[in-house]
């Protein structure tokens, strides 16, 4: 196949390369802004008939342990996950860098600066640094592709899992790439047996820490050697008033503005390996300028390795701002500063006026209309108004709109949480109904040994799973409870959630329909009373399939009718549909039809009966 | 050529961006552009960058787009300060009273900005069933009809034929056409 050039999103050029590279074991679990990278890699495994195994984990932890092991047997493997999955893989992520590995191993991290669609902005290059493992940071999807290759090549070379760290910006990008062959590797799996290699036993790790202490040094050596491609320096044509040291997608910005404002006075250099740092290239270009600005996401991880930092500004003396993105507007206006000009850059007084005239606000993400949760919810409220409200990660954290998550941590804590609370109120003789919610990919992901733990240590909550049936603030994929897989003609067993609740120990399991309110509030009560009684969680399983999967489902039109609203705003407050909207100067609800997708479930909401179906005789 | 794509999530503007990426490359030029995904997406703000030439970032700057394409009239005005002074504006109206708001006129006027504002919910209830998921290709018809950055109709149209679905390919069809009639009723 001669070379061909498409369109594609960063995510998905991120996954041609690595099927090009030759990976066999593919693992991820899903979550923003690295969902993409894993359903691509099947695809472009289908079209270019790979024998690569496409999977994802339960976890992220899962999924690393998966592919590494596969690069033990001398496979090339991936795992793909968002930064705070790295957290969730962190214990394997830790020790097996101190492995001699016999495949090449990408770990592909996508970091979230702004943060987007994450509960935290941290940079997994400092994981990188924590690990010792050395750190690939693109600044396009093209040169994504290219470190994919590099960082298997690398990956073998050391014998060390290389992290590409991909940002938002990279993942999300939709670029011109080339595609080329995939590599054809004929590796079958051999693995050989050795203790001191395979088996972290503390005296084995006198060992392997300082070898690998021995790898970081080489690595670096290679980095400010061989490396000139991803870490050069674009000269100032005129004698240059500053010097810009940008990592990652920060370049591509920086550079788009030097050619916009048409600057020649200044320098730039690039780092695509910021750890660990070629640290001569560094010092050399802080030593030649006076003033240097050093732009990177999201964290001071090039700074900090630094020796001498007194000429730099960044975002460790916070110069740069210490949290954040760094957006093209607000590197303008730190090129402006560090250069001591003014920024021409004007907010347009008539464009503002007209905005707060119009009381235009940017609009928050809520729940799809028609979402099942947004049922579930209200039932949950409507069962017990003074509960406490534990929730978890996904679509499902948007039922802070309706007042029923109180708190959220990170996967699974919903279910920990409640035994926690049940805890601090159990000390005091207290007991308040506690009711935590999870979705099913999250139940499977970290909801299970919440759930064991409270079985065993006796904590009184329901947990209610809002089974939508897929992973769905994602985009949608497949989880244990679904039993689908990504790879053409593959297929999972499907492991049903009322029997791995039961095997946790858990007696009280009831699934109900969640569009219906009703059955859902008396399920609640029921479980409650037998979580009470019992002193052990009770679960519900809130079942509907996702808006997303489009499935056809009853249209129940309705309508609010004007002279039964008394503008309470209860169901705005409570419901929080986009189809159901607040008129401020009738000062009623009304039925918005650009949104509604006519589920019904509204008619149930009202405490006055003014959200009315409208009969088929009545159209 | 810059082009700002907003609306709400779930609005379908992910495929018109796919769609601009389709011609360009069909052109043999370089494309770079952003787009948002995960739970930003659900309902709330979106906006997609995307950018013709030889730029390194997906980013476009503040005052730099020649053209903006807005699924919805609230976050077209929140997002007019992308576009360039002589810029122009497509943008999908549910409340034509709003842009008579003096400030807004001022700013329009003074920029040279130039807008179709185009009624699409009204056209899809009339011709598509009150369909709205055509909203998008009802943009793009209205887009290459008025041969916005230099993209011409039959552009547009080989384009979003390439990437339709097959079973909503004659709809998106006709619905490339309304917008295209839009265009020249107004």
């Amino acid at each position: 196949m001669a070379t061909e050039r498409a369109v594609l999103l960063g995510n998905e050029a991120i996954a041609r390369a690595v099927v090009e590279a030759g990976c066999e074991v593919a693992c991820a679990y899903p979550g923003t802004p690295s969902s993409e990278i894993l359903p691509a890699i099947a695809k472009f495994a289908d079209l270019l008939d790979t024998k690569t195994v496409v999977e994802w984990g339960t976890n992220e932890k899962v999924a690393y342990e998966v592919a590494i092991s596969a690069s033990f047997t001398g496979k090339r493997s991936c795992v793909a996950m968002k930064h705070v999955g790295l957290n969730v893989a962190a214990d394997p992520f830790m020790s097996a860098a101190q492995f001699d590995i016999e495949g090449g191993m990408l770990l592909i991290v996508a970091d979230d600066p702004g943060p987007h669609s994450s509960q935290t902005e941290q940079d997994s290059r400092l994981f990188g640094l924590f690990a010792k493992v050395p750190v690939l940071d693109p600044s396009s999807a093209k040169e994504a592709m290219e470190m994919v290759k590099d960082g298997f090549e690398l990956s073998e070379r050391h014998k060390i899992p290389v992290m590409l760290r991909p940002t938002v910006r990279v993942d999300h990008c939709r670029q011109d790439v080339e595609l080329n062959d995939p590599l054809r590797l004929e590796r079958p799996a051999k693995f050989v047996k050795d203790v001191k290699r395979w088996v972290c036993l503390p005296a084995h790790v006198k060992t392997t820490h300082p070898k690998l202490n021995q790898k970081m040094d080489a690595v670096k050596e290679e980095f400010t050697k061989n490396f000139s491609k991803y870490n050069f320096e674009i000269a100032a044509q005129e004698k240059p008033k500053l010097g810009i040291i940008a990592g990652g997608i920060s370049f591509a910005v920086v550079m788009d503005l030097l050619e916009k404002l048409g600057r020649k006075d200044i320098s730039v250099l690039k780092i695509g390996t910021p750890h660990p740092l070629p640290l001569d290239l560094v010092n050399d270009f802080i030593a030649r300028h006076e003033n240097v600005l050093l732009l990177e996401e999201t964290y001071p991880v090039i700074e900090l390795q630094i020796t001498d930092r007194r000429n730099v500004k960044g975002r460790w003396n916070g110069y740069v701002p210490r949290a954040g993105e760094l957006t093209p507007e607000v590197v303008e206006e730190l090129v402006c500063k560090a250069l001591g000009e003014t920024c021409t850059r004007d907010a347009d007084e008539d464009l503002k006026k007209a905005i707060e005239e119009l009381k235009i606000t940017p609009k928050p993400p809520m729940l799809c209309p028609g979402c099942p949760h947004r049922a579930s919810f209200f039932a949950i409220r409507k069962a017990f108004p003074d509960g406490i409200y534990p929730s978890d990660i996904g679509c499902y954290t948007l039922g802070v709109n309706q007042k029923t998550v109180d708190t959220s941590i990170c996967m699974g804590a919903s279910v920990t949480q409640s035994s926690g609370f049940y805890l601090a109120h159990k000390v005091d003789g207290q007991l308040r109904p506690i009711v935590a919610t999870i979705g099913d990919s999250t139940f499977f992901h970290m909801g299970l040994p919440g759930l064991v733990n409270g079985v065993y240590n006796k904590h009184a909550f329901v947990l209610a799973i809002l089974d939508n049936q897929v992973t769905a603030m994602t985009g949608g994929q497949p989880h244990p409870g679904t039993g689908q897989k990504l790879r053409k003609g593959d297929s999972g067993r499907i492991v049903p959630i009322e029997r791995a609740v039961k095997g946790c120990g858990v007696e009280f399991v009831k699934r109900v329909e969640a569009y219906d309110i009703d059955e859902g509030v008396k399920a609640l009560k029921e479980a409650w009373e037998y979580a009470k009684d019992h002193k052990e969680p009770a679960v519900v399983i809130f079942g509907h399939p996702c808006m997303l999967l489009r499935q056809e489902q009853p249209k129940v039109p309705v309508r609010v009718e004007d002279e039964t609203c008394v503008g309470c705003k209860f169901c705005i407050n409570f419901f929080n549909c986009p189809g159901l909207v607040f008129d401020e100067s009738s000062k009623k609800a009304y039925i918005d039809e650009r949104f509604c997708v006519k589920c019904g479930v509204c008619v149930n909401v009202c405490p006055h009966g003014a959200i009315q179906v409208i009969s088929e005789e009545g159209k | 050529m810059q082009y700002i794509i907003v609306g709400l999530g779930g609005q379908g503007i992910l495929f018109a961006s796919r769609v601009l990426g389709e011609i360009a490359i069909k052109r043999g030029e370089n494309v770079i552009g952003s787009e948002v995904h995960g739970m930003a997406q659900r309902g709330g703000s979106v906006i997609s960058h995307f950018k013709v030439g030889s730029y390194k970032s997906p980013l476009i700057s503040a005052g730099d787009a020649n053209v903006l394409l807005a699924f919805d009239q609230n976050e077209a005005i929140r997002n007019l300060h992308f576009l360039k002074n002589g810029g122009y504006g497509i943008i999908n109206v549910h409340k034509m009273e709003v842009f008579q708001n003096e400030s807004l006129k001022k700013y329009l006027t003074k920029r040279n900005i130039s807008t179709f504002l185009l009624k699409g919910y009204e056209i899809l209830n009339e011709h598509m069933k009150g369909n709205y998921l055509f909203l998008n290709v009802l943009i793009l018809g209205a887009m290459g009809a008025l041969n916005l950055g230099g993209i011409s109709f039959d552009e547009v149209k080989d384009a979003v034929s390439k990437l339709s679905p097959a079973k909503f390919l004659d709809d998106n069809m006709k619905a490339l056409d309304l917008g295209k009639m839009a265009t020249h009723e107004s």
